[in-house]
């Protein structure tokens, strides 16, 4: 049951980081800022701005 | 003891891969069960990763977890953040997981499914994963930097520019390859063109949801977007039966070109967040979960393998592609065995997040082999349909004929019984009007695809299944030329900007507009000449991609050959000289014969000459004449780039064994530059 609660854990770690909302929440925390419309756009176009200057995969 | 049991178990595991391997390779005449190539392809990869990973990973790199990685070194929170292995690795599987492990294979099968599934099990344990393994490591060593960057450093700068431009022309010829797979699937079949066309307005739904309503909530919105998509497949069930619905989504492979063209243009210059990124988002979790179902489908319904392992198109007169199996069952089969583009990924993203240097060897060597087992479920899916179905779906009107009739007859002539009529209730199970020609490798997969899923629930709904295959394989092409647009226009920028500085500039707006229609007319034309080709499109395009991703995997090679040759002298370049040695032989041989063989279905060139000595000669109607001059100049203009292709890569080859020698010779300093070491402070509960 432990290790199935793990691996429940590691999976939503898994789709919250290709889901980019790791990555906010690292943002946020260190700016000190908290969650806010404005934080999220400013933090997305920075991250898709480097995202999508890089080449997808065949 | 323990140790005892150890080699007890491996000692199992190298007999179960011995004798599966021998069991495919053998079997003849009868239906093979799917479930030897599962325990083939996994005992070999389990090997490969314990053994020949790590000694590479202990032995050749040496990788050192007192090291900090630039993760913790670098860590910025955004791009640089250490980051539980686990994660990493299924980042990475999921950035180097595109369309080319799921249709490579299955173009690949007209030769039976024996060639492809073992190019794709030791291809990938000897070659990818090492591919991928060494230039991950390379650039963590070098704090996260890119191939390009490597590659000018480590080589030259002759090595960086053409590095740069090789990528730039391999995505020209990618975008309008893959292109050319949506519009085959799509071109009359209005559910599958409603299903596709309701992605968009659901992804700007999507991007308008993230951005004003629910900020932040990606996950969120993904799962409504899933909603919706579903939703769509089963609306477009109706489009398609509706009188007066159904006109409306049906279309040409000609109209549905331009459709793509103008749209790739417009979401290429759209904001990111509106189209782009949604759309991404979606069609990554669409693409992990539908290949962990087809896993788990194929273990639960272990289908028999139709197709045999070997048939008469070995001889290379094959009717999806012209060749024999060597050198085009190789450059056919990229991604899934070994991909150049997953360099671009493991010098990208991955080495800024890893923690740890032995993670290195799990994201690596590992998240290869497991898209190496996503090219074998390909291979499974299009082998469990009845051969003389795969290659009616398949083959181009151009080699077997115009009609359903004349085409059933040329294949049951080729020993592959089929009939119009059998494929005619086919095509109705599925939703579709006709399943003959449609060439380019999704169709039969979705039909494999559905095949399994509906086995394994109800086949009263393998029409459902097989459009949600369509739908999910287009989601990420169509995701992929967006962002290979917008990729292309900034490596022209990049190009450009050498020579008037303004035109590097990614946020001017003409230059926005003029790059954007640039890339987009480049694989647009691509694109159009294969949707007009008589001979399927796939027949040219999709060789010539797979000689240009193995040239960048060449590349890719080189730098790592290199590194080796800094770090360990002569010792252990075989590790990455004996792949780099077969893919110059492969895609030379390959080049060699795309350009110059005498046959027309093969040579471009013989092609070209055999069109216009039929129009010197007047054998054409006088309407046909304009349309034959196009095709002898695409011919033509194909043989170019193929040797554009062989000029760009000898270049790098020739400049990177001047390097090897000056080294081994010692009259070039081994000059390695990796980032200083710094001890790693990182703490368990951190990962």
């Amino acid at each position: 049951m432990k290790r199935l609660g793990a691996l429940g854990r590691l999976l939503a770690g898994l789709l919250r980081e290709l889901a980019d909302e790791n990555a906010y929440r690292r943002h946020l925390e260190r700016h000190g800022c908290p969650h806010s419309a404005g934080a999220w756009r400013s933090f997305s176009e920075s991250r898709l701005r480097a995202k999508y200057s890089r080449a997808k995969c065949c | 003891m323990k140790r005892v049991l150890g080699y007890l178990a491996w000692g199992a595991v190298a007999v179960a891969a011995a004798v599966c391997l021998a069991g495919i390779a053998i079997q003849r005449g009868e239906p093979i069960n799917s479930i030897w190539l599962v325990v083939a392809a996994v005992s070999m990869y389990a090997l490969g990763f314990r053994f020949y990973g790590k000694f590479i990973a202990a032995r050749v790199m040496a990788l050192d977890d007192e090291r900090a990685t630039p993760a913790e070194r670098l860590r910025d929170g955004i791009d640089f953040e250490p980051t539980n292995k686990w994660i990493v690795l299924g980042h990475h599987f999921a950035a180097i997981a595109g369309p080319g492990p799921l249709v490579g294979p299955v173009l690949a099968a007209q030769f039976g499914y024996l060639p492809g599934t073992l190019w794709i099990i030791i291809g990938a344990v000897l070659g990818g994963a090492v591919q991928d393994f060494v230039i991950l490591f390379a650039s963590i060593r070098r704090n996260g930097k890119s191939l390009g960057q490597m590659a000018r450093e480590e080589i030259g700068k002759i090595g960086g520019f053409t590095a740069l431009v090789t990528v730039l022309l391999i995505m020209v010829i990618l975008l309008a390859v893959v292109g050319l797979v949506v519009v085959n699937a799509l071109k009359g079949s209005p559910w599958g063109t409603f299903t596709i066309a309701a992605t968009m307005p659901i992804a700007v739904f999507m991007g308008l949801y993230l951005r004003y309503w629910r900020p932040g909530k990606v996950l969120e919105c993904s799962i409504i977007g899933f909603v919706l998509v579903m939703a769509g497949i089963f609306l477009g069930q109706s489009v398609s039966q509706s009188p007066s619905l159904a006109p409306l989504f049906t279309f040409s492979g000609v109209t549905l070109a331009g459709a793509i063209v103008v749209y790739g243009f417009l979401a290429s210059a759209l904001p990111v967040w509106l189209l782009l990124a949604p759309r991404d988002y979606l069609s990554t979790f669409v693409k992990l979960g539908v290949l962990l179902l087809l896993a788990v489908a194929i273990l639960f319904v272990r289908p028999q393998l139709q197709l045999p392992a070997l048939t008469r198109f070995v001889d290379g007169n094959g009717p999806i592609f012209a060749g024999k199996i060597f050198p085009f069952c190789f450059v056919t089969i990229a991604c899934g065995a070994i991909s150049g583009f997953h360099s671009l990924i493991s010098s990208g993203t991955t080495p800024k997040i890893i923690a740890r240097e032995w993670h290195a060897w799990p994201v690596g060597y590992g998240s290869m082999l497991l898209e190496s087992f996503v090219a074998i479920m390909a291979i499974i899916a299009a082998s469990v349909m009845q051969p003389g179905v795969f290659f009616a779906v398949n083959s181009p009107a151009g080699v077997v004929g115009a009609t359903p009739a004349a085409a059933a007859a040329t294949i049951t002539a080729w020993g592959f019984p089929v009939t119009p009529a059998e494929m005619q209730t086919l095509a109705r199970s599925v939703g579709e009007q006709t399943l003959f020609y449609r060439t380019g490798g999704a169709p039969s997969l979705a039909l494999g695809m559905a095949h399994i899923f509906a086995r394994g629930g109800g086949q009263a709904l393998v029409g459902f299944w097989y459009h949600f295959a369509i739908m999910f394989e287009a989601l990420f092409i169509l995701t992929i030329m967006d962002a290979g647009t917008r990729v292309g226009r900034f490596m022209l920028q990049d190009l450009l900007g050498h020579v008037w500085a303004p035109l590097g500039r990614t946020g001017w707006m003409p230059g926005v507009i003029g790059f954007s229609a640039a890339i987009v007319a480049a694989w647009g034309y691509f694109l159009y000449q294969g949707v007009r080709d008589p001979l399927g499109g796939i027949n040219s395009l999709w060789p010539l991609f797979g000689i240009a991703n193995q040239l960048l995997a060449a590349i890719a090679l080189c730098v790592a050959t290199t590194i080796l040759i800094k770090m360990h002298g002569a010792r252990y370049l075989w590790i990455t000289a004996i792949p780099l040695g077969w893919l110059l032989l492969v895609t030379y041989t390959a080049a060699w014969e795309k350009v110059f063989s005498a046959l027309p279905a093969l040579g471009f060139l013989a092609q070209a000459d055999k069109l216009e000595t039929a129009l010197r000669m007047g054998a054409m109607a006088a309407a046909k004449a304009s349309e034959t001059r196009a095709l002898i100049f695409n011919a033509r203009l194909d043989a170019a780039l193929c040797c554009i292709f062989l000029v760009l890569v000898t270049t790098i080859v020739a400049d990177s064994v001047r390097v090897w020698i000056a080294i081994l010779r010692g009259t070039r300093e081994a000059q390695v530059r990796e980032a200083p070491f710094v001890l790693s402070h990182l703490r368990v509960e951190e990962l």
